[in-house]
């Protein structure tokens, strides 16, 4: 039987992953959204930790203003397993009937929410790009489909809690601050049987520096680079990104680059999720080798070039003052673990 | 008349568009600079099935059928018309051995060229002529248990990647004179001589053969003695012209996409050029020049199938389609302005494709002949 | 071994460029657009297939789909699996995430004997990634997602890879359960000649709501506790979102929306 040290009143529950004792950022950005959400419709936000030895985190969490942190914890949930996880949430949740569960659209997250929205028989919005709460307390979440290119609207509308996963990068991390919340502790039922998987291995990987068709990111020069020594602007651009360096016509007719980088009609076609283009004016042969990115840069002295049209962000300025900062925030970003 | 093809036909172009697309192209830069053809992709062709699709499974072959044949040349040439020129051939190898071989030569033969172990040609065309088959020169004499071989065959497409032969030469005089021979490319006195230097389908290689007292097992003899002009012009009619228009259909399914693609990404005056009328009416031209050529083409499929004898329809296709493919090829070239006669884009090298098969494997010349008695006989 | 992949035919990536939102019904119109194999669907079928190489046993597809989608179906069989059951009626229809995976497990139940369900770790048309762990939890056994590699032993637990963000783990799992793959736990096969023409001998069974212990209020809309609203196109960025400042406040701007969008 679980059991609980006090009445949890909040209606929406944030979901915060953690692990080994570090937070996914995208528990706080959802957090930050619940508290913005809940003056609508004037319910409290609970952050909801699962696992084992939380108490400091559970302080941590407090200071970001969250109303209530609900910690379930058990020696047993130390490691994640999806069964156990949902074996241990399901209690509370039935007990407590929050309106809203929100969990973050990591691989944790889209390997717990479904379990455990079949758990709860309640539905479950996937991978929200934007949530919207009514006066009545429903959700409205935004979803993508079709790769992207199509959005719905999807509510919940019949059962409770209306749940979603969060896309990380979407909403923004709340201030910290001092703040007064308080922590529930909920002591889950959860026995050795309900771990139903072992993890024997955990490996950091550094994404494997593939060819530039299969990469994830590209950073592209073109004929705005100037020169060969300044190529390395370029490639150290990419370098700090773990992508793949691509170059229009001109720079590999200059030697700047080889001809297997270059990207366009007569080159290769590159389906980077990132693609940055540095000086390049954005002709049509070099644009028809894009296909289908998530997100497109382009830095460029002139403000009238046409890739300007072509992308989504845009630089006006002289890539030789932008991208050394530029590398300089990346590597400091990538430095860090999970907050 | 049922124009539609079965679930079965759908999913063969499926798979087969899939393969070549994902294959072929690492080694079409290679191809078009050397002309020489990627012997690496046998191996995986066999394993598709496609070097064995009109030969029956009972000598390791699919068995689909001539309209499947037409299908998967096709999805080939879509990608890189060299392929199936080369295929094209080796079908009439395979064919020729299929139809008139006996059991024996059935099964030496035919297993290791379904499973891309070798590759077949066949020689016909000599330098007094192609189109004049009853002039050839080759001879041909018995002796005791082999036939000695003398003569020159030349424009023969996997000249230098072929491993057995059919070779068409004269064993005696007058019309029913010619015989055909399997020749293996280790006889003794067979010899590969010169490739040539095509401007188009380069990757299909084109050379000489030379017999010089080459010695052919008696039991190499394919058929009887005489049935060289039957086995020459049925593998023609029956196997080689479809193949060269399947070739063509090819070429006109890329310049089509590669017409639409262009268009729909050029602009000029402030518009996409599709809104100009001009290019709108290149854009039917060639969509309808496809769709004719793919029509003749794939009637001459079911015909074969249905064991139904296509001699003129097998010639108008051949002529249609790949005149077509150049008209259309030519076309393509002109949406793309200027970009069309660089050699980065793919329809220049469509165009000179385009042109290649139109004297090979049959001249329209020849073929308009064939068209003109069957006008004659049916309308007369 | 009896593994049953279980199979969305999806509209075909390659005429996506038709499809269109009609702006009535403010629904996706997919008439015409020919189905195929969900992709990862496909490495899910390889990762069977070569399970099957490996250890014997059986590759039955499972899917949850109109009468139309049997060419999909038969490109399965084709690819090599032994058999296929369509679970194909009306009262399916304007089924949410949910509603598949509790029709999906019922029909397993049927199959009786099953070690592994296989899929894909989510569709590109819906793209939910949410039935293969719905599923699981409806048959009450475990199950993994972003699988990259799976070794399966004779009795004992088997060796699972699962991708996570920046790495991989290796789990210990017994059968039965269910895994969704990744891109990375195979390249899918081509399918060959040969094997279209053994295809034809290869049966689709058919089954119904009627066929099966379904209960009526769990399938369908009524089974469907979400609810699609209206579908929208997203702005076309006409032009970009130009980021301003100096240099170095560029610079961290963007830095800012890499990190965020995960990149860095």
């Amino acid at each position: 039987m679980f059991t609980v040290t006090d009445v949890i009143q909040s209606k929406i529950w944030v979901f915060v992953e953690q692990r080994q004792g570090r937070l996914a950022e995208v528990g706080l950005e959802m957090l930050g959204k619940a508290m913005a959400l809940a003056e609508t419709a004037k319910w409290k936000v609970a952050a909801v930790l699962v696992g084992d030895q939380l108490a400091s985190l559970a302080q941590n969490l407090l200071s970001f203003g969250t109303d209530e942190v609900v910690v379930i914890e058990d020696p047993l949930l130390a490691d994640y397993c999806n069964q156990a996880y949902v074996k241990a949430l399901e209690a509370p949740i039935r007990a407590h009937k929050p309106e809203v569960l929100l969990l973050g659209a990591t691989a944790l997250g889209t390997d717990l929410a479904p379990r455990l929205a079949a758990r709860l028989r309640t539905g479950l919005s996937a991978h929200c790009i934007d949530l919207d709460l009514t006066s009545d307390g429903e959700i409205f979440a935004v979803v993508p489909g079709w790769g992207g290119h199509i959005m719905a609207k999807v509510s919940c509308p019949r059962t409770r809690p209306q749940m979603a996963t969060v896309m990380p990068g979407v909403f923004a991390v709340p201030e910290p601050g001092a703040r007064s919340g308080k922590i529930v502790i909920v002591k889950p039922d959860i026995s050795p049987q309900d771990i139903t998987y072992r993890v024997l291995e955990t490996r950091r990987e550094e994404i494997p520096k593939s060819g530039l068709q299969a990469a994830e990111v590209v950073v592209a020069g073109g004929w705005g680079i100037g020169s060969k020594p300044d190529w390395h602007y370029v490639e150290d651009l990419a370098s700090a990104l773990n992508g793949a360096v691509g170059a229009t016509r001109p720079p590999v007719d200059e030697g700047w680059a080889d001809e297997k980088q270059m990207i366009g009609q007569s080159g290769i076609t590159v389906r980077p999720r990132l693609y940055i283009g540095v000086g390049i004016s954005g002709h049509m042969h070099h644009l028809v080798g894009l296909k289908s990115t998530e997100l497109t840069v382009a830095i460029n002295s002139d403000p009238k070039a046409a890739i300007f049209h072509y992308c989504d962000l845009g630089l006006v300025g002289d890539f030789k003052e932008i991208l050394p900062v530029l590398v300089k925030a990346i590597k400091a970003y990538s430095g860090s673990e999970m907050k | 008349m049922d124009f539609k093809f079965s679930d079965r036909e759908e999913l063969l172009r499926k798979t087969v568009r899939e393969y070549a697309e994902k294959e072929i192209p690492p080694y079409m830069e290679t191809m078009e600079e050397t002309g020489e053809f990627p012997t690496e992709l046998l191996k995986s062709m066999g394993q598709m099935g496609i070097l064995g699709v009109i030969t029956s499974p009972e000598y390791g072959g699919t068995g689909m059928g001539h309209l499947a044949r037409i299908i998967v040349l096709e999805e080939l040439g879509r990608v890189c018309p060299a392929i199936p020129m080369a295929l094209q051939v080796h079908h009439m190898c395979t064919y020729a051995l299929g139809t008139w071989g006996n059991e024996d030569q059935k099964k030496k033969y035919l297993p290791p060229l379904a499973k891309g172990e070798t590759m077949g040609a066949v020689a016909v065309t000599e330098p007094s002529g192609g189109s004049d088959v009853a002039g050839m020169q080759s001879a041909a004499t018995l002796d005791g248990d082999k036939y000695i071989l003398n003569g020159r065959k030349c424009f023969i497409t996997n000249a230098h990647t072929a491993d057995t032969w059919v070779v068409i030469a004269r064993t005696s005089e007058g019309g029913k004179g010619l015989s055909a021979f399997i020749v293996e490319k280790g006889f003794p006195g067979a010899k590969v001589g010169r490739k040539e230097n095509k401007v188009g389908l380069r990757g299909a290689n084109t050379g000489e053969l030379a017999f010089n007292n080459c010695e052919v097992p008696k039991k190499n003899l394919l058929g009887n003695e005489g049935d060289g002009m039957t086995i020459a012009i049925r593998d023609i009619v029956e196997c080689g012209r479809p193949g060269m228009a399947s070739v063509a259909l090819g070429i006109l399914c890329a310049v089509m996409e590669q017409a639409v693609k262009f268009a729909n990404e050029r602009t000029l005056y402030g518009k996409s050029i599709t809104k100009l009328q001009a290019i709108q009416w290149y854009l039917a031209e060639i969509l309808s020049d496809l769709e004719i050529s793919r029509l003749l083409t794939y009637r001459v499929g079911w015909m074969l199938d249905q064991k139904m004898s296509p001699h003129a329809e097998s010639a108008l296709s051949k002529q249609f389609a790949c005149e077509a493919a150049a008209r259309s090829a030519r076309k393509a070239i002109e949406i793309h302005g200027s970009y069309g006669i660089m050699k980065e884009y793919p329809v220049q090298r469509l165009l000179r494709d385009a042109l290649v098969t139109i004297p090979a494997g049959g001249t329209a010349e020849i073929a308009k002949l064939v068209l003109a008695r069957q006008a004659m006989t049916t309308y007369g | 071994m009896r593994i049953v992949v279980s199979l969305k035919p999806v509209p075909d990536l390659k005429h996506w460029n038709r499809l269109e939102l009609d702006p009535k019904t403010k629904t996706l119109v997919r008439k015409g657009i020919p189905g195929a194999i969900n992709p990862l669907d496909r490495h899910a079928l390889e990762a069977a297939l070569r399970l099957r190489e490996k250890h014997g046993g059986e590759v039955v597809i499972l899917s949850m789909a109109p009468e139309d989608s049997r060419p999909v179906l038969k490109e399965a069989l084709a690819m090599g699996a032994d058999r296929a059951v369509l679970l194909s009626d009306p009262a399916f229809a304007g089924s949410d995430t949910l509603g598949t995976a509790y029709a999906l497990s019922v029909a397993l139940e049927r199959l009786e004997g099953v070690d592994l369900v296989l899929c894909g770790d989510q569709t590109v048309d819906g793209g939910t990634a949410q039935v293969s762990a719905q599923l699981a939890e409806f048959l009450g056994i475990p199950n993994l997602m972003h699988v990259s590699g799976i070794e399966a032993t004779d009795g004992a637990a088997w060796l699972v890879r699962c991708q996570m963000e920046h790495g991989y783990i290796t789990v210990e799992i017994k059968p039965p359960m269910v895994l969704s793959v990744t891109r990375d736990v195979g390249q899918p096969r081509y399918v060959t000649l040969m094997n279209i023409l053994e295809a034809d001998a290869k049966e689709i069974q058919v089954w119904s709501a009627k066929d099966l212990p379904m209960r009526e209020s769990w399938i369908g809309l009524a089974g469907s506790p979400t609810q699609m609203g209206d579908l929208f196109v997203p702005e076309k960025k006409g032009s970009a979102e130009m980021l301003a400042g100096t240099p170095a406040e560029q610079a961290a701007q963007l830095a800012d929306r890499l990190h965020r969008l995960g990149f860095c």
